[in-house]
């Protein structure tokens, strides 16, 4: 689903690339958290997946697109079909939780009758239907993160990424987020998490993939345990290639179990 | 050469999702102009600050035109006033005066030419005179209407186009042996009788539509200048929201498109505002200027009949075009910077 091989980015007047020669698989409805220190290089690779940023060299695939051929004019298109969630939630705060959700598939150019049916259920799904017609500054820090997720979802993304979700929420916030997020992979969603919250990824046990000064220092399938500030467990060595580079993907160490096919929104 | 299958993949995935029908097509423009009406309405302070801006260039554009209008009206009234009267001896035939008339009719500059022999001449005294009874009870002797016949010159009237280059008819006039015989040496023609007159009205005429012009550039550059700032300060105060309509996927129509309605919005408001304040300014003033015998009398045509909706459109249409070049701008300017 999201395919790096590898991949460096060295930003103009550094010497020291903020991400080197890193190559990584994420599979179809994988749950997949990556963690490090601040300036490990976790903002570079999701902003290199959204297309904020161009690698220096190497190959990004996404969803079956090559974005080495996404240009310009294809850029807002292609982010169409990724969920983007931030540590700051970025709502337009001049727009209604309903409006935030719904500009999503506006810009999409759903008819309004589609969106009129969508958006109560999203909002029912992250549990904001009494709060549709507030603006994000009367809204709680989890009540803007979850606003935020269901514009993600609502046009029922194959990808979400989320950078940092709980980064500006309390414990019980976080895992109230995490734990939506969770839903939305087990409606066949694939996820990437970036955190530093030890304890967030120690409980759900996914797939934990730690950066360290641009290197990816760390690849633990379905078990990934995570110490901030202790060595990684495994070193996993930044391969020439990434494993499943032309659609041939090798099978995971560990299968993920057959996720539930369902629909995010009936 | 074996072909890039992810190339392949891609263009496919990228071919569908830029596929874009007529239908979401128009359900977006609907869209922006909604979002465009609605940030109009949510930022009515900045909107407010645009409009008055917009209003008084507005303003300034329409009493320009206007003054430019009346004085250059004013201006070819008094050149058709003027003529040229050449005067020939008394007592010339009809038959000298139509060799004269020809000669000076195939001067280009010539408009219209009238001959009046001295008999003519001295029926146009007595008419012109003709409350003057006792003057009239004088004349009406034999003797003497004999002595104002023999005093009284036949006369040629030119009316031209270009009163400033009068060189030709001079030259006719002062070489022409037909000329030369005929006309009376001890009166001058009348070249420079009304040249004080025509030089005032002609400068102001060309002051009011040069002047005009220029001022109105001067006023438009400056709304432009102003509109695009007030603009760019909005996208300024928004450019977080920018970014994130960005990398939700929305495209730079989507993200354009509002602003510029926003501008266009203020356009149609001070157009309508400055064409109503310009008629009922220049209702209020139109006795005033009568009364100094300018003849404002098309200008009121204009306003007072059917035309008045012609007038708000141009207004209306000048007011958007100003809002959508200077929105234009500063919305392309931003967007320019921002790589993605």
């Amino acid at each position: 689903m999201i395919l790096l091989d590898r991949v460096t980015k060295i930003y103009s007047g550094d010497s020291k690339p903020a991400l080197d020669n890193v190559s990584l698989h994420i599979e179809p409805n994988e749950f997949v958290f990556l963690v490090g220190k601040s300036g490990a290089g976790k903002s570079t690779l999701m902003k290199m997946i959204t297309k904020e940023e161009n690698p220096s060299s190497g190959k990004i695939i996404v969803g079956g697109i090559d974005l080495d051929y996404v240009k310009r004019r294809h850029i807002p298109h292609y982010r169409r079909r990724l969920g983007v969630v931030f540590q700051d939630f970025k709502l337009l705060p001049r727009r209604t939780v309903y409006e935030n959700v719904a500009f999503a598939l506006e810009i999409a150019g759903l008819r309004s009758y589609d969106i009129k049916k969508t958006v109560p259920k999203i909002l029912d799904l992250v549990g904001l239907s009494d709060q549709a017609k507030k603006f994000p500054a009367q809204l709680s820090g989890g009540q803007k993160q979850r606003t935020a997720i269901a514009r993600s979802v609502a046009r029922q993304p194959k990808i979400l990424i989320a950078d940092e979700p709980t980064a500006n929420l309390d414990k019980a916030t976080s895992k109230e987020i995490i734990d939506l997020l969770q839903r939305i992979n087990d409606f066949g969603t694939t996820i990437l998490v970036t955190t530093h919250n030890e304890n967030i990824v120690n409980n759900l046990q996914k797939r934990v993939i730690t950066l360290k000064d641009g290197l990816i220092v760390s690849d633990q399938k379905n078990h990934g345990i995570y110490k901030l500030d202790g060595e990684p467990e495994t070193v996993y060595s930044n391969a020439p290639k990434a494993p499943g580079f032309r659609r041939s993907a090798p099978e995971p160490a560990e299968p993920p179990a057959k996720k539930q096919k369902r629909k995010l929104i009936m | 050469m074996r072909k890039n299958p992810e190339r392949k993949i891609t263009k496919k995935h990228l071919k569908t999702l830029t596929k874009n029908s007529g239908a979401h097509k128009l359900r977006n423009s609907s869209r922006i102009v909604k979002y465009g009406a609605i940030n109009f309405a949510r930022n009515i302070w900045l909107s407010a600050a645009a409009s008055l801006i917009m209003t008084v260039t507005l303003l300034i554009l329409f009493i320009t035109v206007i003054a430019s209008v009346i004085l250059s009206q004013t201006a070819d009234a008094m050149r058709d006033k003027i003529d040229i009267t050449i005067y020939f001896k008394p007592g010339l035939s009809e038959e000298t005066l139509a060799e004269l008339s020809a000669v000076m009719s195939e001067d280009k500059n010539v408009k219209s030419l009238e001959t009046a022999s001295s008999e003519e001449e001295y029926t146009r005294f007595l008419k012109e005179n003709s409350d003057n009874i006792e003057l009239i009870n004088t004349l009406d002797d034999p003797d003497m209407r004999k002595i104002m016949l023999s005093t009284m010159n036949s006369t040629m009237q030119l009316k031209v186009y270009d009163i400033d280059n009068l060189d030709s008819i001079k030259n006719t006039v002062a070489a022409n042996e037909l000329f030369i015989k005929n006309v009376d040496k001890n009166k001058e023609a009348t070249y420079d009788e009304h040249r004080s007159e025509i030089e005032t009205i002609t400068s102001w005429a060309n002051i009011a539509k040069n002047g005009g012009i220029v001022l109105g550039i001067v006023f438009l550059g400056i709304s432009i200048l102003v509109i695009f700032n007030t603009i760019r300060m909005a996208i300024f105060s928004r450019r977080e929201e920018i970014y994130m309509m960005k990398l939700v996927g929305a495209d730079r129509t989507f993200i354009k498109g509002p602003f510029l309605v926003e501008a266009q919005l203020s356009g149609v408001l001070s157009g309508t505002i400055a064409a109503t304040l310009g008629y009922f300014g220049f209702r209020f003033l139109e006795p005033k200027l009568t009364n100094y015998g300018i003849d404002v009398s098309t200008i009121m045509n204009i306003l007072e009949s059917n035309k008045l909706v012609l007038v708000y459109l141009v207004m209306i249409l000048a007011g958007m075009v100003i809002g959508t070049v200077s929105a234009n701008l500063a919305v392309h300017k931003y967007l320019r910077k921002q790589t993605h």
